[in-house]
């Protein structure tokens, strides 16, 4: 074959057979399974270095190859009666290949979209005066990350734990309002000040999070990775106003 | 308020939207300006970005994500570009691929991702989630009780679209494709089983 197949150029077992299909000219309906199998573990044998895992996922689709393959030659079964029509062996392989082939055609169809829109910008995130109130602007995996960041500064931080306390999250619930009270905003790391153990570091965060629920504070990031403010809503009082992002 | 003759309208939309990071709904500019309808702040909004297109402005409003934000017209983008001094990151291929699944399919889970697509996908989902395209629905209530994905707003957002039912079907998309198009077209709705007498 006078092409160069490098695996790396391909998504999976699916996209490189799709691409010999293609290649070869061949009817998806009406694939030569002889011809392609042999194609196929040629591209295999060919490309040397690549990792364990992706080597795994071609080599299932090498089986089936070999398989379907090794079903065509054999003469078709009569031993039970010839009720039902045997069905093709590569009916199954080629409706794979049709379905991951709409997938992918979509995907070309998000890619050339992805490019379309990022021709347009609009504003970043404003890191000018806060706002106190509006809707939820930090997603959950922002305040996970900053989660980690402060459980991470705690172990550093070589803590003794003698007194067994009892940590109650609705305590750190109160606790959390009655400093915003006084100080709102307030970086998100400066509610962990004090809390010393993991196990009050943690109520403390599940506080925050079910005060967010709530609608009783809210948190507000300026930028992605950038510091996250939590503030005291004005309807703390009343609760929830049903409009949360 | 009550002195001063209130401001056009069309100045407070372009206000809210300048200040606002996400896409404004129609819903939060009606909440704001009171006295207007959400019809005639459509009309505004279309008439606005008419003018915008046709002026020599920098800036138009346009629909996305349930709701407008302003954004900067295509072709100014080389000089946006050189002033931030970054380029836009692409989405990978493999990431592209998972998440036109999960736009058609959703709510999916892993391993039906993995089934369609033939390859293991965890890397991949991880990073969609950590960009906030794709976002946690729930569990499915199976065996191992597998997480469900959706896409997200983001996922809208960064795509351009109003909402999912923008998604082009995949009939559409087939049409498109012009390597497998010609084939297939000619045979119609032709499934798969009708060639099994061709052996």
């Amino acid at each position: 074959m006078s092409y160069r197949v490098q695996l790396e150029m391909f998504e999976g077992p699916l996209d490189l057979l799709l691409y010999l299909i293609q290649v070869n000219e061949i009817d998806i309906y009406d694939i030569p399974i002889a011809k392609i199998t042999e194609e196929y573990l040629g591209c295999l044998a060919r490309m040397q270095e690549l990792d364990l895992e992706v080597a795994g996922e071609f080599l299932v689709i090498a089986a089936t190859l070999i398989h379907i393959k090794s079903k065509l030659l054999l003469p078709a079964e009569e031993s039970e009666g010839a009720e039902a029509p045997e069905e093709d062996p590569r009916k199954e392989l080629v409706e794979r290949l049709l379905e991951y082939r709409r997938f992918k055609e979509a995907s070309m169809t998000l890619e050339h979209l992805e490019s379309h829109q990022q021709l347009h910008f609009n504003r970043p995130g404003d890191s000018g005066s806060p706002v106190a109130d509006g809707p939820l602007e930090v997603s959950l995996p922002e305040l996970l990350r900053a989660f980690s960041a402060v459980m991470e500064r705690a172990t550093k931080a070589a803590v003794l734990e003698i007194t067994p306390e009892t940590i109650n999250v609705g305590e750190r619930m109160v606790a959390v309002l009655d400093r915003l009270a006084t100080e709102s905003p307030l970086p998100f790391i400066a509610l962990f000040d004090g809390a010393r153990t993991r196990s009050l570091l943690i109520a403390t965060f599940l506080g925050l999070l079910e005060l967010l629920r709530r609608g009783l504070v809210r948190a507000r990031q300026s930028d992605p990775n950038g510091e996250i403010t939590v503030y005291r809503t004005m309807e703390a009082a009343e609760g929830n106003d049903g409009r949360a992002a | 308020m009550d002195e001063l003759p209130d401001p056009n309208p069309l100045a407070i939309l372009e206000a809210l939207l300048f200040v606002s990071e996400a896409p404004v709904t129609l819903e939060r500019f009606a909440e704001v300006l009171e006295g207007c309808s959400k019809g005639e702040i459509t009309e505004l909004l279309a008439d606005w970005q008419e003018r915008c297109r046709q002026e020599d402005r920098g800036v138009l409003p346009i629909e996305i994500a349930g709701g407008y934000r302003l954004v900067t017209k295509p072709e100014l983008a080389p000089w946006v570009l050189r002033f931030r001094g970054t380029k836009a990151a692409k989405l990978s291929k493999a990431a592209l691929e998972t998440l036109a699944i999960i736009a058609y399919k959703q709510p999916m889970t892993k391993p039906e991702i993995e089934a369609i697509r033939g390859v293991m996908t965890d890397g991949v989902l991880k990073t969609l989630v950590e960009r906030d395209l794709i976002r946690i629905l729930g569990r499915k209530p199976e065996v191992g009780r597998p997480i469900l994905y959706g896409t997200s707003r983001v996922f809208l957002e960064y795509f351009g679209f109003k909402d999912l039912s923008e998604l082009p079907t995949l009939k559409e998309i087939e049409a498109l494709a012009p390597n497998v198009a010609e084939k297939e077209a000619s045979q119609g709705e032709v499934e798969v089983d009708e060639t099994s007498n061709a052996t």
